[in-house]
């Protein structure tokens, strides 16, 4: 029996098996290239793409959840195949992971396509901060009580804060911040279309770009201040050289010293000054595009407030940032500060990061599944055709 | 002529300016949260090409009504798309309507934040002091104003 862990976010998806070192990272969407109208190109298959400009986006979600089975089904049939993950369903357990307050009519549809499309031997499904949290608790055990972990959570659709009683998420106190990477991209799209050059089209292309140069600010009024000074006084403006996928590859960002100077040769370039750290900074205040919601940081403190007084000390000393997002430069000293800044002096605050953020769930769901309790956290298939979706609903804590 | 000429300009350009009622500035706004959200902006580069019909879809099953060929096991499956092709708009309706008690994706929202708003140039997005009398667009200068009225301001309102 072997089980298979798959972190299905809306972006990409991190999948393997519990015994494989690292998960595959593919893209959770159906792709058509502008230049290629012989195919498209079903999740990791854009690999085989050699012009990433102008494609076109079919996502199975839509605000973080899961909707549209016609594309989900074709990711996961290329998943699951011999050409990736050689999966054998009928030995196999799987842990999916779904968004917290996922709608139950879709949880039905996740149970009836893992046992009645697929035959999976068994499913567990669960929430990535959950998973965060097993192997937070799991690594850190050693070093004395763990009462409470709080779980952030930011990526493609949306951003959680997620406190946890032991291993159990805190429901009441859990805060969702309707901007993820999506929206960083989307800004960045729209405000470089509108100021310097058209990329409506280049959702790839400029995400790219977002990874390469933005950063979280941990002193945003100051960087404005620099951001408006010329070359030499101003350290923050980086041009990027875009990718023509002939002689370019890839985007890139030219060195300080080469951009003071005239662009040389036909490239196209995207000048990133203020954008850099003020598309970011939507996770801390997305008001600043009128999406009216508390940021990251504020929404900490008011999960906090939605929790145990005694629990709240444990969460701020026990804080855990997973998700995309997080690898922002900058992205886990300005949480730090912030939340310093805005809790109570009394309490010490502690704000880490695993290694790799993004597969750092994936990675825990394989400690999980050498947990000895693993078993009885799944519903086998023979359960499901034998009570249906109930026993499911029983038995995950969704 | 006389009565023409004494006219106060001012007056005049004051009615010929068109100024964006709160409506329409509301529904601006809204307009642009959804671009935010958006997968695409273009229309699928693929829509006049027909893919090959040698790949079943995931519909297909759905698609019993037409073919003369033996009724598979429609009803489960027919049963499955209707009841789980939703977009999230019904989705959250369905959850308003069931109306169940305790925490749920609506009440774990982020409410408004405390913090004062800040305001920056929709031109240059540097800090900015001032707001376009016609549309509310904020911008910092002269110069950033020019530009917005120039290609924002209210030329995309019918």
């Amino acid at each position: 029996m072997t089980t298979l862990i798959v972190d299905n976010g809306a972006g990409t998806a991190k999948a393997g098996f519990s015994t494989d070192p690292e998960p595959r990272i593919i893209p959770n969407c159906v792709t058509k290239a502008k230049n290629v109208r012989t195919r498209i190109f079903i999740g990791d298959q854009i690999d085989e793409c050699k012009d990433l400009s102008s494609l076109y986006y079919l996502l199975p979600f839509q605000r973080g959840f899961l909707v549209n089975w016609e594309i989900e089904k074709q990711v996961w049939d290329r998943l699951f195949s011999k050409d990736v993950l050689q999966v054998d369903f009928n030995e196999t357990r799987l842990i999916l992971t779904e968004p917290f307050f996922n709608f139950p009519s879709i949880g039905e549809a996740i149970n009836e396509v893992i046992f009645e499309e697929f035959q999976f031997h068994a499913l567990h499904r669960t929430q990535a901060p959950t998973l965060t949290c097993y192997k937070h608790q799991k690594d850190k055990e050693t070093s004395g009580s763990m009462f409470g972990t709080l779980v952030i959570d930011s990526g493609y659709s949306f951003s959680h804060i997620v406190p946890f009683y032991k291993n159990k998420p805190v429901k009441e106190a859990i805060v969702r911040v309707n901007v993820g990477g999506k929206v960083l991209t989307n800004h960045l799209k729209e405000v470089i279309s509108y100021r310097q050059l058209m990329v409506m089209d280049e959702t790839y292309v400029i995400n790219q770009m977002k990874e390469d140069v933005c950063y979280v600010s941990t002193q945003f009024n100051k960087d404005m201040e620099i951001a408006r000074k010329k070359y030499p006084e101003n350290t923050i403006s980086r041009d990027y050289i875009l990718p023509d996928y002939t002689h370019i590859k890839r985007g890139y960002v030219r060195t300080q010293e080469e951009s003071s100077k005239k662009s040389k040769g036909d490239e196209q370039m995207i000048r990133m000054n203020n954008e850099r750290f003020a598309v970011p900074e939507l996770l801390f205040q997305p008001a600043d595009v009128g999406i009216p919601e508390m940021g990251i940081s504020e929404s900490i403190i008011h999960s906090l407030s939605l929790v145990d007084e005694e629990l709240s000390p444990h969460l701020l000393n026990n804080t855990v940032l997973t998700g995309g997002n997080a690898l922002l430069p900058g992205f886990q000293d300005r949480l730090q500060s912030d939340v310093r800044s805005m809790a109570s002096d009394d309490f010490d605050v502690s704000v880490s990061m695993p290694g790799n953020p993004i597969t750092f769930p994936w990675q825990a769901g394989c400690d999980l599944a050498a947990d000895p309790s693993f078993p009885s956290l799944c519903v086998t298939r023979q359960e499901y055709e034998e009570h249906g979706h109930t026993i499911c609903s029983n038995k995950f804590n969704v | 002529m006389m009565a023409d000429k004494r006219e106060s300009g001012r007056v005049k350009e004051v009615q010929a300016t068109r100024v964006l009622d709160e409506a329409a500035r509301r529904r601006r706004q809204r307009k642009a949260l959804e671009a935010l959200e958006q997968d695409n902006f273009s229309e699928d580069p693929h829509a006049d090409l027909k893919m090959s019909k040698k790949a079943p879809k995931f519909e297909e099953v759905m698609d019993t009504s037409s073919g003369p060929g033996p009724k598979r096991k429609k009803k489960t499956k027919g049963d499955f798309k209707l009841r789980y092709r939703k977009n999230f708009a019904a989705l959250l309706e369905e959850e308003h309507m069931m109306n169940r008690e305790g925490p749920s994706y609506t009440s774990s929202c982020a409410p408004r934040s405390k913090l004062p708003e800040r305001r920056f140039c929709a031109v240059c997005g540097f800090p900015s002091n001032y707001t376009c009398v016609q549309c509310g667009t904020r911008y910092c200068c002269v110069r950033c104003l020019g530009t917005h009225k120039d290609t924002r301001c209210l030329k995309w309102t019918a």
